[in-house]
């Protein structure tokens, strides 16, 4: 893969146009990425696909107004232009009461292991090796599938220079495989997937995606309704980040400080037992949301979010900090050169309990253990009203058919309150997310 | 540009490519944020680039660059060859085209309004009024939220059957949101407007018929009740059945999802798959925000008979799937960007109307439930098990809307559900300019549906 494009001269070359405009402050970053992908679908390999991108984007505040800009050409004049935008946009706008300004310039160890030389080096040829090595892997559990989903590796550089002195570029790469395989037996369907993403080549295990993948597609097969009713259920590694991560969106960030999410009015309580602690860790070597600084220049640091059962602080970037009065967190995040910059959790670890799932399905009389669900709330009122994409009857301590056609329905804070159990094994993503089991006690479900 | 795509088609014949595709595509966005009565963001942003698309010895290749200089496009078709070259060892699906008449034109969606002609300030201007009549609506009003958003997109579509297209599309959007509280209960309210036009559709909303109705329902929803759990019947207003359309039955008639073995309805053309009152269509022609005369593959778009009195007619065609399940293509391939390879894609999707009135629908209903306002679905195609999830709904007893009830949300299985419909309305709306999400592209669609209902819906409630 190729990498010539030179980011920090258009950036210098905005800066320096900025800072003859009279601004209260601004910031510009500049990206060049490269990636390259293999699409499956139906009997096997589909497509190639390469891809390369680069952008430029510009923030500016006058009078506390924003203005921002962005532009798909780091040519001199495009990026003149879109300085001119953003400044001309910045002195229309009107004066943000909650804005503070941007944070200065901090030196911080570099996280280390966040490129990988062999995806640099990758090919598409060399790619389809490892998607076909999947493909067989899934036959090997049983032939017959259609199949979806691909493989993509990429590399990606950004530079950022704000007016306050901050100035640093990154470098990293990262890449994910995804499997589906569907099998019919007439109108009964065993259909599900498996996926890995990571910085290196070496993490990610093809066969063992290709084989899992097929597993839990044959384990689907017979699937049947289920009674509504009011029963504990026993969230999956595969499933139980989604669950932590509506509570993290929801104490991060503007709308968290603005008053504006259902964990708006947490900070300092007990929203659930004491079994259950959230690390959010953005300097683990080599993991896949590591990065030695964040997206306004503010070094990671691990940050104990909640700590038995207790949240302890918010997530922030500058401009939530500002409103809550404190120091940011670090946890600012840029998506690209878009301009937009919002605040949000990195490497997300859950602590791990004393349990095991194997003792949670033992311990159930009648329940469900849920595979895999969209903990999807209303991010306001906390009111939550998911399927169950995938999932199986717990009964008498064992695990039955897989259901369908059954919802799970209730108030995020309500289910945190009643976590009785953590598994002390559980799943590592990317080399620095780590999801357990959790159950959860009384669950309102919906079925037939 | 239209010049350097054609010479870019011969070149890719010329390296081995017996089919060639490039395609230009730029988006140019301005947007204004208010929030509780403050302009406190204006942006604006260019996306701009090219995408190569070949065959070569049966396999597909696709790359794309927004370095838009002969040298970047040279290793983009350079990269689109080799891709396909690097896979033809490894079985799977083969590439295939239909044969289509090739076609040149250009064409320009004619607005009343250039949203460029307006200034920002007038912009700001009535977008502060939207936003200042929703926070004035009520002293629970917490936070309001408006956006306003122009975008104008250009595709230029050449291939080596001679296809040559240039469409200009502009959209303009306004969405209102609004947070009410009472204690610690805190409710959200929608409405938005959006559609192929200029800026006349902002200059048109009313604030008592737009921002206003958001703060009502937020303010409302603050004593709505959450909703019984089980399986109902249930009648859905046009934007549910909307999304209903789009999710439950709209996805597993594409035609790539079919010949991948992706849907459940791939060996049931000509068979029953819903009642007699069902009659699905997809129609890129009428003037919704799903609207464009080329699909991003050079085909002209033409109307979609899906589900004809519940029997599945045809499915949703690209030049590929055209080709391997023997249909016409009429124009469903869209790509989010130059970056993306086009594929299959609803466009103005839905039910066709019958002759009841929303009192007829619910007639009969001794205990159900009715969901308004649509807020996200999703379906698992392969499955054929959908969610969708409603802004508000009302118990339905014995006949009549009585309770109010928040944050509702349905689940069923497509088939069963489309051959439980009882009954269809007359009162047919297509009101929801929304974005639809698959294999990671986001693309422009509406959905449309009258009052409708469907016995024996899992509701997931909350009691």
């Amino acid at each position: 893969m190729e990498s010539e494009v030179d980011l920090v001269t258009p950036v210098e070359r905005a800066i320096s146009l900025l800072s003859k405009m009279d601004l209260d402050v601004f910031d510009v970053t500049a990206t060049y990425s490269r990636s390259i992908s293999i699409g499956i679908l139906g009997k096997g390999i589909k497509e190639t696909s390469s891809l390369d991108d680069l952008g430029i984007g510009v923030r500016a505040y006058k009078n506390r107004g924003k203005g921002i800009a962005f532009s798909q050409s780091l040519d001199p004049a495009d990026v003149e232009a879109t300085v001119r935008k953003a400044v001309a946009f910045a002195k229309m706008a009107q004066p943000d009461p909650y804005f503070k300004g941007m944070p200065g310039p901090s030196k911080a160890p570099e996280i280390m292991g966040l490129f990988d030389g062999e995806i640099r080096s990758l090919d598409l040829e060399m790619a389809a090796k490892f998607v076909k090595a999947m493909l067989n892997a899934s036959e090997g559990v049983r032939v017959g599938a259609k199949f979806s989903g691909g493989m993509s590796a990429g590399y990606w550089r950004s530079h950022l220079m704000t007016s306050t002195g901050v100035s640093f570029s990154e470098e990293r790469t990262h890449i994910g495989a995804f499997l589906s395989p569907t099998y019919r037996e007439g109108d009964d369907v065993g259909s599900s997937f498996e996926y890995d993403y990571a910085i290196s080549l070496g993490e990610i295990d093809f066969l063992k995606i290709g084989k899992r993948s097929a597993e839990k597609a044959v384990g689907q097969f017979g699937s049947r309704k289920v009674e509504s009713g009011v029963l504990p259920i026993i969230v999956s590694p595969d499933s139980s980040g989604s669950l932590c991560s509506g509570l993290l969106e929801a104490i991060s960030g503007e709308s968290a400080v603005k008053g504006r999410t259902f964990a708006s009015n947490c900070l300092g309580k007990q929203v659930a037992p004491e079994v259950f602690g959230i690390v959010d860790d953005g300097t683990i070597r080599g993991a896949i949301e590591s990065s030695t600084y964040d997206g306004e220049g503010i070094p990671r640091r691990p940050t104990e979010v909640v700590s038995e059962g207790k949240i302890m602080t918010f997530l922030h970037n500058s401009y939530s900090a500002g409103i809550a009065g404190v120091e940011t967190t670090g946890h600012a995040q840029r998506g690209g050169y878009g301009g937009y910059v919002g605040a949000g959790p990195t490497n997300i670890r859950v602590r791990a309990g004393d349990s095991s799932l194997d003792e949670m399905v033992a311990e159930t009389k009648r329940g469900i253990l849920v595979e895999q669900t969209g903990f999807f709330p209303n991010m306001v009122s906390g009111e939550l009203s998911s399927t169950i994409d995938e999932g199986f009857l717990i009964e008498d301590g064992e695990r039955g058919h897989p259901v369908r056609n059954l919802m799970v329905g209730g108030y995020m804070l309500d289910l945190y309150r009643n976590i009785e159990a953590v598994s002390k094994e559980g799943r590592e993503l990317g080399k620095g997310h780590f999801f357990p089991a959790i159950k959860i006690g009384r669950v309102k479900l919906a079925g037939k | 540009m239209r010049d350097l795509l054609e010479s870019y088609v011969k070149k890719g014949l010329g390296s081995g490519a017996s089919f060639c595709e490039t395609r230009f595509f730029e988006e140019r966005s301005n947007n204004i944020s208010v929030e509780n009565g403050v302009a406190k963001t204006l942006g604006s942003g260019i996306v701009r680039g090219v995408g190569v698309r070949v065959i070569v010895g049966d396999r597909w290749g696709f790359a794309s660059t927004n370095v838009l200089t002969r040298k970047g496009l040279d290793v983009a078709l350079a990269d689109a060859i080799g891709g396909s070259r690097s896979i033809r060892e490894y079985g799977g699906e083969e590439a295939k085209v239909s044969d289509v008449k090739p076609v040149t034109d250009t064409v320009i969606h004619d607005v009343k309004v250039n949203p460029e002609d307006v200034s920002p300030d007038l912009k700001i201007k009535k977008v502060l009024e939207i936003d200042k009549a929703a926070k004035a609506y009520s002293d629970r009003i917490k936070d309001t939220f408006v956006t306003y958003r122009d975008v104008l997109t250009k595709v230029i579509v050449c291939n080596s059957f001679g296809a040559s297209i240039e469409e200009l599309t502009p959209r303009t959007y306004t969405y209102c949101t609004v947070i009410s509280r009472e204690g610690d209960n805190k409710q959200v309210g929608f409405e938005f407007v959006g559609n192929v036009a200029g800026y006349e559709i902002i200059d048109a909303i009313e604030p008592d018929k737009f921002s206003v109705k958001a703060a009502e329902r937020a303010v409302k929803l603050l004593s709505a009740k959450p909703p019984p759990r089980g399986t109902y019947p249930i009648v859905v207003d046009q934007r549910v059945g909307g999304l209903f359309v789009h999710e439950a039955f709209g996805h597993n008639s594409e035609g790539d999802l079919v010949l991948g073995g992706q849907s459940i309805i791939s060996d049931k053309v000509g068979e029953k798959v819903a009642s007699d009152l069902v009659t699905i269509i997809d129609d890129p022609t009428q003037p919704n925000h799903g609207h464009f005369v080329y699909d991003h593959e050079g085909t002209r778009a033409r109307p979609h008979l899906i589900v004809k009195d519940g029997t599945l007619v045809a499915f949703l065609h690209s030049l590929e799937s055209a080709a391997k399940l023997g249909g016409q293509p009429e124009g469903s391939a869209r790509a989010q960007s130059h970056h993306s390879p086009p594929i299959i894609r609803m466009s103005n999707t839905y039910f066709a109307p019958g002759n009841m009135s929303f009192e007829e629908v619910l007639e009969g209903i001794e205990l159900g439930v009715y969901l308004a306002g649509s807020q996200y679905g999703y379906v698992e195609t392969q499955k054929g098990q959908f969610t969708a999830k409603a802004e508000e709904g009302w118990l339905i007893e014995k006949g009549e809307l009585t309770e109010h009830l928040r944050d509702v949300a349905i689940n069923g299985l497509t088939l069963e559900a489309l051959k439980n419909v009882t009954a269809m309305g007359k009162d047919f709306k297509m009101e929801f300019p929304g974005m639809c999400g698959k294999l990671s592209q986001s693309m422009y669609v509406d959905n449309g549906s009258p009052h409708m209902r469907i016995e024996g819906i899992v509701v997931g409630g909350r009691r």
